[in-house]
């Protein structure tokens, strides 16, 4: 659906992007995932027209580059700044999106409506998006990027700073859309949300993409060895190991009755330990 | 995107950003009601409305003779009307047209002799009046007073026997010297004026109840004076009212209150991240330009016409020329519109822009005569306002109203404007473009 090839982008010697390949499939799922500074607002950038690579290509399958109004047109994109109007209602703000895509009329009308309902919030849909709490600006942030009914969304960050109640509102619609068939690219700094939500994903870092697959090829391939934790009653345990259950057997057979095993705790890899691994622990700014 | 997609997607921009203009009631009220407060403000302080009070009219009296000076008399009596004497029609003329005067009555040489050979000619004097076009109310009260004072005159000289015989021998002396009537009619007519002359000396004698034969309607139908109403151009040299002056300070608070609310406009959307939304849409940079662009035009010609509106019908502020006024306006909105785009590309945040607006457009205000008029300032000030295009904008609507430019005097005001519309709208958009190159 979409492909990127050998994007790079610097500003003055500041390299953002540094020659990034990727393929997201259609109807997929795909979470980049990258700390602060990574490039992945540059990549998204890139990707929906609005940034001009200094070097390679981004096609729109069947559609070609995001430069023409025609190829905008088949992208939805939320971005992590809440891009609405405040003064405006909801409705407002819809009716204007719907406008630029070239909507209008009845149609717009029951599109406006739909996606208010998808997003939840039909029932303030003619309050002033100012007096929206958190929440219901980042719904109405993503049914900004729904209205014309895309098949390509770019979700940047779609889940910060809102209350559960609104992020499960999202990650619902957010599958929803997936089960319609939709593809969408997914950032997100909340790694249980990729784990959930995405197909495969993407690490990126430096203007690099560092790897990509799904999660739990990447937790295999780069997340590490589970840790094992054994409590007694005088001594605490802690390894690595590939095989946890096998290696609590063992030291359970082998178990002293005067220092009986208390506890028993395994901590497997994850997304988490994958970012983290392949990112580094050091402070982003 | 189609041009007509096109087109609906810059009015969806512009109608998006006039409304927020709209609810933002600060802005709003800076916008759109301090202008009219500051104009009503300062056009009390001007002095008022000075037109209010009689209609003013003048008189040259060429014919010195006693009916002549009777006549002017009468018409200085008449009520509602100022009526001050000028000594030629060259000076009767120069007072309608510097719009000291509604009206100028000529009393022409012969206007006596006219009024006695009224039985001759069957006419009486023509009476030329020079007339204010854009005063059409005046005008029209003005030639009703004249008809019912040409009637008293009328009656005045029947009711005196002296001045009838003379007119009625006028006649007979006429008819006699005639080529072109024979003898027997001759004696006809003769036989005629006589029973006339008898019958006006009888009808003079008051009747049994006191009143005099004739009455005021006896001569319906008949105008005793021919009075010829001739269009004359007013060269407005000063205005008549003073909020014609405020009018156009109001204005220029209006637009300023338009571009200061605008130029944050660009950078706000850019801070927010609806840029990002309006650029990722299928629209262009060029409509996106255009779409605020068109938002200020509208904004700038609604707040200049709510202004002239609200002076013209309740502050009696004159529109002599519409047209030349929609044009000065269309163009001062333009130039005002460029500005505007300038201003906002300038600053990175909102509120960045909107303080270096401000600062910018004020500065231009009171140099081009947003505070103080220009033909206020003091000399040396005089040369430093053309550098503000509010001076400009000041001296076409001036041109369009009090001044009375032709289309040749307004040509300078509006190509200046034309020229920074122009000249603000490219810099603007080429600033536009590289800022959302990055």
């Amino acid at each position: 659906m979409l492909r990127l090839t050998n994007l790079r982008k610097s500003y003055g010697n500041i390299v953002a992007v540094d020659g990034i390949s990727l393929e997201v499939r259609r109807g997929e799922v795909f979470g980049l995932l990258g700390p602060n500074g990574a490039g992945k607002s540059t990549t998204i950038g890139m990707s929906v027209g609005l940034i001009t690579p200094d070097s390679g290509t981004v096609e729109i399958e069947g559609a070609g580059a995001p430069t023409t109004d025609r190829v905008r047109g088949h992208i939805g994109i939320a971005p992590q700044a809440l891009a609405i109007y405040d003064d405006l209602s909801g409705t407002e703000n819809l009716s204007l999106f719907g406008r630029l895509y070239g909507l209008g009329g009845r149609e717009l009308k029951d599109r406006v409506h739909r996606v208010l309902d998808l997003v939840g919030l039909l029932p303030r849909s003619s309050d002033r998006a100012g007096g929206y709490s958190g929440g219901m600006k980042r719904r109405l942030n993503l049914a900004a990027a729904l209205i014309h009914e895309p098949p390509l969304l770019l979700l940047d960050e779609p889940t910060a700073g809102v209350d559960p109640q609104s992020r499960n509102n999202i990650l619902d619609t957010v599958r929803d859309l997936a089960k319609a068939g939709k593809t969408i690219i997914y950032t997100t700094h909340y790694m249980e949300e990729a784990q959930k939500l995405c197909d495969r994903v993407g690490i990126i870092d430096k203007g690099k993409l560092l790897c990509v697959g799904t999660v739990d090829e990447l937790v295999m391939a780069h997340g590490g060895k589970s840790i094992v934790r054994i409590e007694r009653a005088e001594k605490h345990e802690r390894f690595e190991t590939d095989a946890p259950v096998r290696e609590i057997s063992r030291v359970l057979a082998g178990a002293d009755a005067g220092d009986p095993v208390t506890g028993v705790h395994i901590d497997r890899p994850n997304l988490e330990s994958v970012f983290l691994g392949m990112t580094g622990r050091s402070l982003r700014d | 995107m189609g041009s007509l997609a096109g087109i609906r997607a810059m009015w969806a921009i512009a109608w998006t950003d006039v409304r927020l203009l709209l609810r933002d009631r600060a802005a709003a009220f800076f916008t759109f009601v301090f202008p009219i407060i500051f104009a009503i403000f300062f056009g009390l302080v001007f002095g008022g409305d000075a037109k209010k009070g009689k209609i003013e009219i003048a008189v040259a009296q060429l014919d010195q003779g006693s009916l002549a000076t009777e006549f002017v008399s009468s018409l200085k009596q008449m009520d509602g009307f100022n009526v001050t004497s000028v000594a030629s029609e060259a000076d009767g003329e120069k007072a309608v047209r510097e719009g000291k005067a509604s009206a100028c009555i000529i009393i022409p040489g012969g206007f006596e002799k006219g009024l006695d050979s009224i039985f001759a000619n069957g006419k009486g004097p023509e009476v030329p009046v020079l007339v204010d076009p854009s005063k059409a109310a005046d005008t029209g009260l003005l030639q009703g007073r004249l008809m019912e004072q040409s009637f008293a005159m009328m009656a005045k000289s029947i009711t005196q026997p002296e001045r009838m015989k003379k007119q009625l021998q006028q006649a007979r002396d006429m008819i006699a010297k005639s080529k072109d009537i024979d003898l027997s009619r001759k004696l006809m007519f003769g036989t005629l004026f006589q029973n006339i002359e008898t019958f006006t000396n009888d009808a003079n004698k008051p009747g049994e109840d006191g009143k005099p034969a004739f009455s005021d309607n006896a001569l319906s139908g008949f105008s005793p004076m021919q009075f010829e109403m001739k269009d004359i151009r007013k060269q407005r040299i000063g205005p008549t009212n003073a909020y014609e002056v405020s009018l156009p300070q109001g204005i220029v608070w209006g637009l300023m209150g338009c571009v200061t609310a605008f130029v944050s406009t660009l950078a706000r959307d850019r801070q927010r991240g609806t840029l990002v939304r309006l650029r990722s849409a299928p629209v262009s940079r060029w409509q996106i330009v255009g779409g605020k662009a068109m938002a200020g035009f509208v904004s700038c010609m609604l707040v200049q016409w709510l202004l002239i509106g609200i002076f013209a019908m309740f502050f009696g502020v004159r529109v002599p020329n519409p047209p030349m006024l929609i044009v000065a306006t269309v163009f001062s909105a333009c130039a005002f519109v460029g500005v505007m785009m300038f201003l906002a590309v300038i600053g990175r945040s909102g509120e960045g822009s909107a303080g270096f607006g401000r600062s910018v457009i004020l500065i231009m205000a009171l140099i081009g005569g947003g505070t103080l008029p220009v033909f206020f300032m003091p000399a040396f000030m005089k040369p430093v306002s053309m550098a503000s295009p509010f001076k400009w904008s000041v001296d076409a609507i001036e041109g369009a109203t009090w001044r009375g430019y032709d289309s040749q005097q307004m040509f300078l005001p509006l190509a200046v404007l034309a020229g920074v519309a122009i000249g603000g709208f490219v810099l603007g958009s080429m600033m536009f473009r590289r800022a959302m190159r990055e």
